[in-house]
């Protein structure tokens, strides 16, 4: 925070109090500061949607968006302040506003508004009234009162002894679930009002997941016809929902304070339609940007972007929405395109209305590469060579990417990335085996083999795993479900795991396809090999999975698209892994370039990046097709891709906002910093610091990047910041975050202190060699920061030294400030 | 971004889940890590104080952890009228609360049982194979191991696992001075080569790991107290106060020069973090905590000059220091070794209890029962000591699939003993009830789950709580019932 001093420990407490208010700690009080209606500008015309209406039966209840067009250009939503009347009495508007029908036949409906008129033509087809459906109307209500939610009922275990499926996705379970009641009270079939169904949710017997309906509500109606009606289930007849429908596909909420009216349509394979706002669950990613209402209004709160998720009976929607704000004054400024990347991110840029921040300088952008690709910060001899280089700025961070990809710290830096996220574990692959591993993986980095190849050498190696040491990534993911979750998590970028108890919440993945990917490794098998802790991995050519809940095997399948035409199943790992790595796979290669960009800008375009789901949309579609395209044209090369990257005009963004940018934290508009990881840190420490970490079992002089496993060197302190344990895919399993054991261990701790005491150490050769207190200064700047000092920073440093008990001491105390400093920890 | 769609509308403890979002939200929106804290304690039911039934009543948590499983036959709950083979080999005493007898070997707790309650119906059923791993895992997480590895046991630690309790509580109520909020001494929980298990924030981040203060040496060696290693807190040599003091105020003064850095990692609460372990150190307030000499001999002898007793006198001095929640290990562990200060008496369980271990149990415990109570810290300090199960009623069968001899007890999680002190519970008492072999409860049945909610709520943390793991998964924060009978 750009404060002097000694506020700013008023201002931290402040601003967090700040935000508490607005977060919703109060939500009375987020309310009182809800942003007002702006004023109605003049409106042209009106738009209604859906432009006409089918009713089918007497329950069934239909409503309108009615947008108007400005004079300004700009669309309104004004169902709040329309007015629409029947043209005759054969539909009737309720007191919720919504259309039902009174009499079959033909009308119209006028809409007035804004000094406007429109018609919108009704078709009522029949009055009758149907049984209640227990697929349609029932279980969308246990969806919509969270009686299903995996905090309640939804639980694996269920919620004080009654279990529903999670979310409604398997309404035969749901229906058994509420029919097979020992004591008989769930259902009263002589006075419906007295079913433990009603008592439970109007709260009128105890009930601690809290009242969610009235007595009398239409909730409750439904349910209680539903068992005055003999609680029947319709799951095995009633047609399912084909897809959603959210209207208007654009809301328009561009100004905190403005509302939109959303409708659900569900469409069914018969061509009918039903209107399902009401029961669909509506949700906003970000709530403090785009709140929805039960009812399906959009109410905009400040500016910024956020995704409305509609479900409805294990069907999904996802639309934007996006909160421009006042923007006055805003004008685009139009820097020069680096490369493809640029143009794609601008266009994200001008349509939220930001402007992206400048270049950062040549020290900084050397840093920050060099980190990035190789996990080392330029020796001080780099960083005078690189600022001594006269040609132009692009023309030498090319020419330097050009020399750090593919160098050998390059591929230090990619193997122990690799290993990492492939689980390189002495734990499961004993120590010799994780060092074969490594090695094969530090090969494949150094001959850059195409990530397909990469991929499908590992999930379809077969033969002893010192031999043929691919083979060891599945010794690491040694069972089915292990297998299912990691491959799927690290190659496609999707949480399958969630689908091992239930189908996935929040996406169209189901239970069923868990077990048939499962079927695909069900055939592996493993033999102990000839040398101690080896094995063999080979194909059984036998071996099933078993569906939990039916009991029954199941065939591998792929869950979209389809195995190649040529695929055999004779060998069930080379069909998956020819459909994993396809070019066509909307998956493999999307989720390993949206990877790779979060590698060098901090985050996905889809974030997290190994949760790729509808519900979690990209950032910017369009930047993440046209990285994709490029990365499968250019036949998975991971090099060409990083390059092209790192030198968009995006990546070589300075860390300082502009007015228009300071909020944006996911379109890439300014650089974002972040801390080293663990072995950037120790290896940064010892660079700065001209010392050495020892390693057991490496040769003097390696760095922390080249130790094979996860478990050991380091001395606690890779642990401490955050190296992964290697056991689990998720790119979570690196920490970034700061922690007071991390501060304790950099201010105080024996890594730091030891390499700036050492008497062989950089500080002690500089003190010994160097006469002039300036040039000493420069160089600990040079070594630490990589930069040569501000004017300030050398007075700083100067006075620094002149008053230290010794020469040494203050050239030390210099150097613990600078290590300790973010310019030092972070990657900026 | 925190994305997690979901209802609208209520969790099952009443908070909306729009207020969940928006608090995990405000983390990214570069709020300050302590009023982030401060935003999660809300959400946790707030710091209020003593209430309803104990809820917020207590500041502080010492668990006396003895790993390996003591007999509580042995210990807390004699059965002198069961038969010889039940009963074993101690008599029962008086304490100084008529009606509640101990067994002879907890002469020193017998003369401070009007401070404690003893919860005689602990109870669970393991599933599958009950060794020490999913049993402690099952007592300090309040999860069972199968959730997180197929065999359910004899898994180390990983960042997928479920946080130890003092974990949660070191997040939702952070120390309110600067202070290590979780410290674990002073040697791992282990069981043969898995060490660790349960001690770990496993999903919610290194971060809340808790601070281990494992001092060198042997387990047998009694004097490891005497070793604690203070590199992180005491200033080296030739780096004196004022040293640090211009170190640190040079630091400053650069970063000052670098603003738009400093605005762009402000939600890192770097500064704070430096400005938090700058305090420790300088103040030497962790260091003078671990300074066990600044004890007088007395108090030191009282609870014994053992390992077990030495931590548990430090554990007393953390918590005056200001740390939330210390965890005292029992200090050895070996599968069964009579010649071990260790609890898992598969063979020659009287000798080696009543000469090694219940002495050292004895001392230490009733030496810091009496210790809060005359520091008045007991009222808002919670004392507990409990292991993963207790032994077989039974001697010299085999109940878990272990040998065991004819003088030694298996695992027996079915029914066994916890000591409950402080923090708002009053003393004195029994609470649940063991039938006449004390195989099985016969009044109020504790599960573990329950005593972890009823920590949580002693310390103002609402047991119905939800929290979110590794790959933003709602859990509840314990599946266990507040155990109300405690307070009343």
């Amino acid at each position: 925070m750009n404060l002097p001093a000694p506020f700013r420990r008023l201002a931290l407490p402040l601003l967090a109090a700040l935000i508490a208010c607005l977060a919703g700690s109060a939500p009375s009080r987020a309310e009182e500061v809800a942003p007002k209606k702006p004023p109605l500008p003049k409106v042209l015309s009106l738009s209604v949607q859906p432009a006409t209406l089918t009713l089918d039966n007497l329950r069934d209840a239909r409503s309108v968006i009615i947008t108007g067009h400005t004079q300004a250009g700009y669309d309104i939503d004004l169902s709040p302040r329309a007015k629409i009347q029947p043209a005759s009495g054969m539909v009737r508007i309720g007191k919720d506003g919504y259309i039902y029908p009174v009499k079959a036949g033909k009308t119209s409906l006028i809409v007035t508004a804004a000094g406007q008129r429109a018609t919108v033509p009704v078709t009522v087809k029949s009055v009758a009234n149907p049984p209640i459906s227990f697929v349609r109307e029932v279980m969308p209500i246990l969806s919509k009162s969270g009686c299903n939610a995996g905090t309640c009922h939804g639980s694996a275990k269920g919620k004080n002894g009654f279990k529903l499926s999670l979310r409604g996705y398997d309404p035969d379970y749901d229906y058994h679930a509420l029919i097979a009641d020992v004591s008989g009270r769930r259902f009263n079939r002589a006075d419906a009002s007295q079913s433990l169904m009603l008592l439970k949710p109007t709260g009128t017997v105890p009930h601690r997941g809290g009242v969610l309906f009235t007595v009398g509500s239409p909730y409750y109606n439904i349910l209680k016809r539903w068992i005055v009606e003999g609680v029947r289930s319709d799951t095995a007849k009633v047609k399912r929902v084909v897809r959603l429908e959210v209207l208007p596909a654009v809301p328009h909420v561009t100004l905190p304070g403005m509302t939109q009216k959303t409708l659900v349509i569900a469409h069914y394979p018969d061509g009918t339609t039903r209107d399902v706002t009401r029961e669909a669950v509506l949700t906003s990613s970000l709530p403090e940007v785009a709140a929805v209402a039960p009812d399906g209004t959009i109410t905009a709160a400040r500016r910024g972007e956020a995704a409305l998720l509609v479900r409805y009976e294990g069907t999904y929607a996802t639309n934007g929405i996006t909160v421009l704000g006042d923007r006055t004054g805003y004008k685009w400024v139009k820097a020069p395109d680096f490369n493809y990347i640029d143009a794609l991110v601008d266009k994200k840029l001008q349509k939220i209305r930001a402007l992206p921040a400048g270049l950062c300088d040549d020290a900084t952008y050397l840093r920050r590469v060099s980190i990035d690709l190789t996990g080392l910060p330029p020796t001080p001899e780099q960083v005078r060579a690189f600022l001594a280089d006269r040609t132009p700025t692009q023309q030498k961070r090319a020419k330097l990417v050009d020399k750090l990809i593919g160098s050998p710290e390059f591929v230090e830096r990619w193997t122990n990335k690799w290993a990492d996220l492939l689980d390189a574990n002495s734990k499961y692959l004993g120590e010799s085996g994780v060092r074969k591993f490594r090695a094969w993986i530090r090969s494949s980095v150094a001959a850059n083999k195409p990530y397909d190849r990469f991929v499908r050498e590992m999930l379809t190696a077969t033969g002893d795993a010192y031999e043929n040491p691919a083979a060891n990534y599945l010794r690491v993911v040694h069972d089915t479900s292990t297998a299912t979750e990691s491959i799927t998590q690290l190659f496609l970028g999707v949480r399958f795991s969630c689908a091992k108890c239930h189908d996935h919440p929040f996406e169209r993945w189901t239970q069923n396809q868990y077990y048939q990917l499962g079927a695909f490794f069900a055939q592996v098998g493993y033999k102990s090999g000839d040398a101690q802790g080896d094995e063999v991995v080979f194909n059984k050519g036998e071996g099933e999975v078993t569906h939990p809940r039916t009991g029954k095997v199941v065939a591998p399948q792929v869950p979209v698209g389809h195995l190649a035409r040529t695929a055999s199943l004779a060998d069930r790992r080379a069909a998956f892994a020819q459909w994993l790595t396809a070019p066509d796979n909307p998956y493999f290669s999307r989720a390993m370039v949206n990877r790779l960009w979060s590698y060098f800008l901090g985050r996905g375009i889809i974030d997290p990046v190994d949760d790729i789901r509808a519900s979690n949309p990209p950032s910017n579609p369009e930047l993440l097709e046209a990285l994709n395209q490029d990365f499968v044209s250019h036949g998975f090369d991971l090099r060409h891709m990083m390059r092209v990257i790192v030198l968009s005009r995006a990546y070589q963004s300075s860390i300082k906002t502009n007015k228009w940018n300071e909020d944006d934290k996911a379109n890439f508009s300014h650089f974002i910093p972040r801390r080293l990881e663990a072995e950037q840190l120790l290896d940064a420490i010892n660079l700065a610091t001209g010392t050495r970490s020892k390693f057991e079992g490496l040769p003097s002089g390696a760095r922390a990047a080249q130790l094979p496993d996860a478990v050991s060197g380091g001395e606690g302190f890779l642990d401490l910041f955050g190296r992964p344990a290697r056991e689990t895919p998720c790119e979570c399993e690196r920490s970034s975050a700061v922690s007071l054991g991390q501060a304790l261990n950099l201010i105080n701790g024996p890594t730091v202190t030891d390499a700036i005491h050492s008497p062989e150490g950089r500080v002690a050769q500089l003190v010994k060699t160097v006469p002039s207190d300036s040039k000493l200064v420069e160089e600990i700047f040079l070594a630490a920061l990589s930069r040569l000092p501000t004017a300030r920073e050398m007075n700083t440093a100067l006075q620094t030294i002149k008053q230290a008990g010794s020469r040494a001491d203050g050239a030390q105390d210099l150097m613990w400030a600078l290590i300790n400093s973010p310019a030092f920890l972070f990657n900026r | 971004m925190l994305s997690i769609p979901g209802q609208q509308g209520r969790f099952c403890d009443s908070l909306s889940r729009r207020e969940f979002i928006r608090i995990g939200g405000a983390a990214m929106l570069g709020l300050s890590l302590p009023g982030f804290l401060a935003l999660e304690a809300q959400a946790a039911g707030g710091p209020k104080p003593s209430g309803k039934g104990g809820f917020g009543g207590a500041k502080s948590v010492i668990l006396l952890y003895l790993q390996g499983g003591p007999s509580h036959i042995d210990i807390w709950d004699p059965k002198p009228d069961a038969p010889a083979n039940v009963r074993g080999e101690f008599k029962p005493i008086k304490t100084n609360v008529p009606g509640i007898w101990l067994s002879e070997v907890m002469p020193l707790l017998a003369q401070q049982m009007d401070k404690a309650t003893l919860i005689r119906s602990v109870s669970y059923t393991p599933n599958g194979l009950f060794n020490h791993t999913a049993a402690m895992y099952q007592m300090l997480t309040g999860e069972q191991a199968d959730r997180v590895s197929p065999s359910g046991q004899l898994e180390p630690p990983s960042p997928a696992d479920y946080p130890n309790l003092g974990c949660h509580i070191a997040k939702f109520r952070p120390p309110d001075v600067p202070m290590l909020p979780f410290v674990m001494l002073p040697r791992p929980l282990q069981e043969s080569n898995v060490i660790g298990k349960a001690g770990t924030a496993g999903f919610l981040g290194k971060a809340y790991d808790p601070y281990y203060l494992y001092p060198p040496g042997d387990d047998m060696d009694q004097t490891k107290m005497d070793h604690i290693k203070l590199d992180d807190f005491t200033l080296r040599a030739e780096i004196s106060k004022a040293r640090l003091e211009r170190r640190a105020n040079l630091r400053k003064v650069i970063d000052d020069g670098m603003p738009e850095l400093e605005k762009a990692i402000s939600n890192y609460a770097l500064d704070e973090y430096y400005e938090k372990a700058l305090g420790l150190i300088l103040s030497g307030r962790v260091r003078k905590a671990l300074d066990l000499n600044e004890e007088p001999a007395k108090v030191r002898d009282r609870y014994g000059r053992h390992t077990f007793g030495q931590a548990a006198l430090l554990a007393r001095r953390l918590i005056e220091a200001g740390t939330r929640f210390v965890q005292v290990n029992w200090p050895s562990v070996a599968n069964g070794d009579p010649t071990k200060t260790a609890w898992d008496t598969h063979a020659a369980n009287f000798g080696p209890l009543k000469n090694l271990h219940c002495p050292k149990l004895d001392s230490a415990l009733s030496a810091l029962l009496e210790d809060l109570h005359q520091r008045g810290m007991l009222k808002d300090t919670l004392v507990l000591a409990i292991g993963e199960f207790g032994r077989s009623p039974r001697l010299g069968v085999s109940t878990s699939g272990n040998g065991n001899a004819p003088d030694g007890r298996d695992h027996w999680p079915y029914c066994y003993t916890g000591l409950i002190a402080g923090g708002g519970i009053p003393g004195g008492r029994i609470y649940g009830k063991s039938d006449a072999t004390g195989s099985s409860p016969v009044e109020n049945p504790v599960h573990p789950t329950d005593i972890l909610a009823t920590i949580y709520h002693t310390l103002g943390i609402s047991p119905d709580t939800i929290i979110y793991n590794h790959l933003n998964q709602p859990r509840e924060l314990v599946k266990g019932k507040v155990i109300a009978g405690l307070f009343s």
